[in-house]
């Protein structure tokens, strides 16, 4: 029966999860893109950075999995205070990418100099302070209402552990929709790819920086 | 380098008059074909606008003709659109309502006329869950004749022919910046443009990535509501608060600097090269569009002279040895016109490079510009009706 | 000879391409225009005000209730339900009317507004919450796309925001 009720637990979180994949991946995709075009070309090359960025995410989904059921029954449905924090990780996703933009590989490199054309022979070399673990952490922490009904029913779970494979296997449902990011591994990561990118992050730290104040302020003064 | 006295000689004309006539006369029939229906209307400014937009359009193409010359004429048309455009379309909103903003009333109704700008944001969110992320309507009504699925059919329409000529021909904005470039005498900032422009013209394509990821995330036509500086020429959502005074600010400033300022300084057309995602979204087009532009490495004497002509940057040092433009040339022809070895050609692909770039270019001035006539100068004749419409003629 | 096989597909493809250039006006916009329209697209609900839920007929007018619009994860608007009123033209010069927007049989929220005799004059109006699933708005205008009272052509537009929650039927 326990077995039963686990598995019924694990599958509804599994469906749970391909159900809001759309969502995820439209809401990922803007982080993603960018950053899945400056890392390494080829589909096993960056497929380990992906790996990386979900593992983040992965983080991020049990760290709340485990406050879900430490807290209780305390996130409920109707938690208009997931605004401040929705605010808070949207401003930190915006320096996230700002900072790793500035460290992604740009047109100062030998490869860079060659030709100014928009598309060039030759590689970007790999960067070591890609954003993987980051980006990926806070991407992972979107209070979406499927995120917080998930967090719902970790919390009626009987055990943290159950709690915490709830909470990976909704996460296993939304990861499905990531493997068509594989597909821009056949990009040619030319200095223009890599510049094109960059900028999309910084138009995205933007948008994310100007959302996450527009929200802590209206909280502010709206309540 | 020329002299004075030589600038002051006429060049012989490339075509005599009589053949210049007779290839002229398809497109002259054409344009009498689309607007007959104009005569049948009622309207004495409609019947002057139709038929001086006929005149019009036929004495351009002639001119490409008897000339050998194609972005001049072009330019002239384009530019005219530019400014009747907004002529129209501003005069058409004031009568309505008396004002260009767009009240949210208006938006819920379904009457904002669709933009083909806004196409590539809402690509992503009409495929996965069938939402067009636009207040408009799909089916035209009588409030809204410029739906989404008349303005997508047409924009699809005129692509497959066009490709990234569209941005040449048929698009209602360039003209404006195209007529600034025009203006001043001499360029200023050009060691600016030489040396930034590489990078600059990868701009369109962040902001291309950017509006269609975004749009998808937040289900907004990011580019319509944020970004695009022709709201100031058209219209707007009326500023009600804090965000939407913001985006106004910003729709002018991007038309005032874009559009406007350093089109004057540069001569070229800043906001079509270093800006517009639409454009980099039309570029893909030109993977599949049959006419391109090349260069002949055995005239070639690497003068430069095509790339200073180019109005949106789109040749290199190292594209020109390869004998190419770039993804985003437009195909206004202004390099061809510029080269004074005819090593800038007009080319059909699949056909040897220089063969026959004539023909080539008559087989695509002949598509394009009948569609031109048909969609930009059914504009233009609104516009030259509009304009009639405000003469103190009895 | 692949020289001239490309070149024969070359001027094919060209003279198609004026085929096609010709058909446009014609033939090609009005068909790539039905298709768009046959392919079951629908306008976002935060422009559209979502799908109908239910009809109440008042006689000389009709108040359609719409089912609640609840944003998608970051789309900026709050959640909201829709009532128009239609035909503006045969409503009375005031109106005060109570709903039930979440089927329960019970009243919800309180809509009141002066109908202008100008079509063109601006509209304001309050929604009073008879509970705390709604919010209430004061003398409100076209404020935003989750709160407005407007007239839209030949009808009255109400959007009344729900308190930020699950979906209601």
């Amino acid at each position: 029966m326990a077995a039963l009720s686990f598995s019924a637990s694990a599958g509804e979180a599994l469906v749970l999860g391909l159900a809001t994949g759309p969502v995820c991946l439209a809401t990922c995709g803007p982080v993603v893109v960018p950053w899945i075009m400056v890392q390494p070309q080829g589909v096993r090359g960056h497929s380990r950075q992906l790996l990386l960025f979900l593992a983040a995410r992965l983080a991020g989904y049990l760290v709340f999995a485990c406050a879900a059921w430490l807290v209780g029954s305390a996130i409920p449905h109707s938690w208009t205070g997931r605004s401040w924090l929705m605010g808070g990780i949207q401003i930190l996703l915006a320096a996230a990418l700002v900072v790793y933009a500035a460290g992604w590989p740009h047109r100062r490199c030998a490869v860079a100099k060659t030709t100014a054309n928009l598309v060039q022979i030759g590689e970007a070399p790999v960067t070591k302070r890609s954003g993987a673990l980051a980006l990926g952490f806070l991407t992972g922490i979107n209070l979406c209402p499927p995120f917080l009904v998930a967090g719902v029913r970790a919390a009626q779970l009987a055990h943290l552990s159950a709690a915490l494979l709830f909470f990976f296997c909704f996460f296993a449902g939304t990861a499905v929709w990531f493997i068509p990011f594989l597909s821009l591994g056949f990009l040619k990561r030319t200095p223009a790819v890599v510049a094109v990118a960059r900028m999309v992050a910084v138009l995205l730290a933007f948008w994310y920086g100007f959302s996450g104040v527009s929200i802590l302020i209206e909280r502010t003064f709206h309540g | 380098m020329a002299s004075r006295s030589s600038a002051l000689v006429r060049p012989p004309a490339f075509r005599g008059i009589g053949r210049s006539i007779l290839l002229t006369l398809p497109m002259a029939l054409w344009s009498l074909l689309i607007f007959t229906p104009s005569f049948r209307q009622a309207g004495r400014n409609q019947h002057i606008g139709a038929a001086a937009v006929i005149l019009f359009m036929t004495a351009l193409f002639f001119l490409m003709m008897r000339t050998g010359e194609t972005y001049r004429w072009r330019r002239i048309f384009f530019v005219a659109l530019g400014f009747l455009f907004p002529v129209g379309f501003i005069a058409a909103l004031v009568a309505e309502r008396g004002t260009m903003s767009i009240p949210i009333s208006r938006m819920v109704s379904g009457d904002t006329p669709f933009c083909f700008m806004v196409t590539p944001s809402i690509i992503l969110p009409a495929a996965f869950a069938r939402t067009v992320i636009f207040p408009g309507s799909i089916l035209p009504t009588a409030s809204n004749p410029h739906s989404i699925a008349i303005m997508i059919g047409l924009w699809f329409a005129l692509t497959l022919v066009m490709g990234k000529a569209w941005c040449s021909y048929a698009c209602f904005f360039g003209g404006i910046e195209e007529g600034f470039a025009a203006i001043a005498k001499r360029r200023r900032l050009h060691r600016f443009v030489t040396r930034f422009g590489p990078q600059l013209r990868l701009i369109p394509w962040a902001i291309l990535i950017f509006v269609v990821l975004l749009s998808a995330a937040i289900f907004e036509p990011v580019y319509c509501m944020w970004l695009c500086p022709f709201k100031a020429v058209t219209e707007f959502p009326a500023v009600r608060n804090v965000e939407t005074a913001i985006q106004m600010g910003v729709f002018v400033a991007l038309f005032v600097g874009l559009v406007v300022v350093l089109p004057y300084l540069t001569k070229k057309r800043t906001q079509c090269g270093f800006f517009c995602p639409f454009g980099a979204f039309q570029s893909l087009f030109n993977k599949i569009n049959l006419f391109e532009i090349r260069f002949n490495r055995e005239k070639c004497v690497d003068c430069g002279l095509c790339q200073t002509s180019c109005p949106t940057v789109a040749l290199s040092k190292d594209s020109v040895r390869e004998g190419k433009t770039l993804l985003n040339c437009m195909k206004c022809g202004a390099c061809v016109d510029a080269c004074k070895k005819n090593a800038a050609v007009w080319h059909l692909k699949g056909t040897p490079v220089a063969a026959k770039p004539e023909r080539a270019r008559l087989l695509f001035l002949y598509g394009t510009w009948a569609l031109a006539t048909m969609f930009g100068g059914s504009v233009l004749a609104n516009g030259v009706h509009t304009l009639i419409g405000f003469l103190p003629l009895k | 000879m692949r020289t001239r096989i490309l070149s024969i597909l070359a001027y094919t493809g060209a003279a198609l391409t004026l085929v096609v250039a010709i058909c446009v006006p014609f033939v090609l916009m009005g068909a790539f225009s039905n298709a768009v329209a046959h392919a079951g697209l629908h306008i976002d609900a935060a422009y559209s005000g979502g799908t109908v839920a239910r009809t109440i007929d008042r006689g000389r007018y009709t108040i359609v209730v719409y089912q609640p619009v609840e944003p998608r994860l970051l789309e900026r608007i709050e959640p909201f339900v829709q009532i128009v009123f239609e035909p503006a033209d045969a409503l009375p010069s005031h109106v005060s009317d109570e709903f039930d927007l979440d089927g329960d049989g019970r009243p919800d929220v309180r809509v009141s507004f002066n109908l202008p005799a100008d079509p063109n004059a601006p509209l304001h109006g309050d929604v009073t919450a008879l509970n705390n699933n709604f919010v209430s708005l004061s003398n409100v205008g076209g404020e935003s796309f989750s709160r407005m009272v407007v007239r839209a052509g030949n009808k009255i537009v109400v959007r009344v925001p729900l308190h930020e929650g699950p979906a209601r039927r």
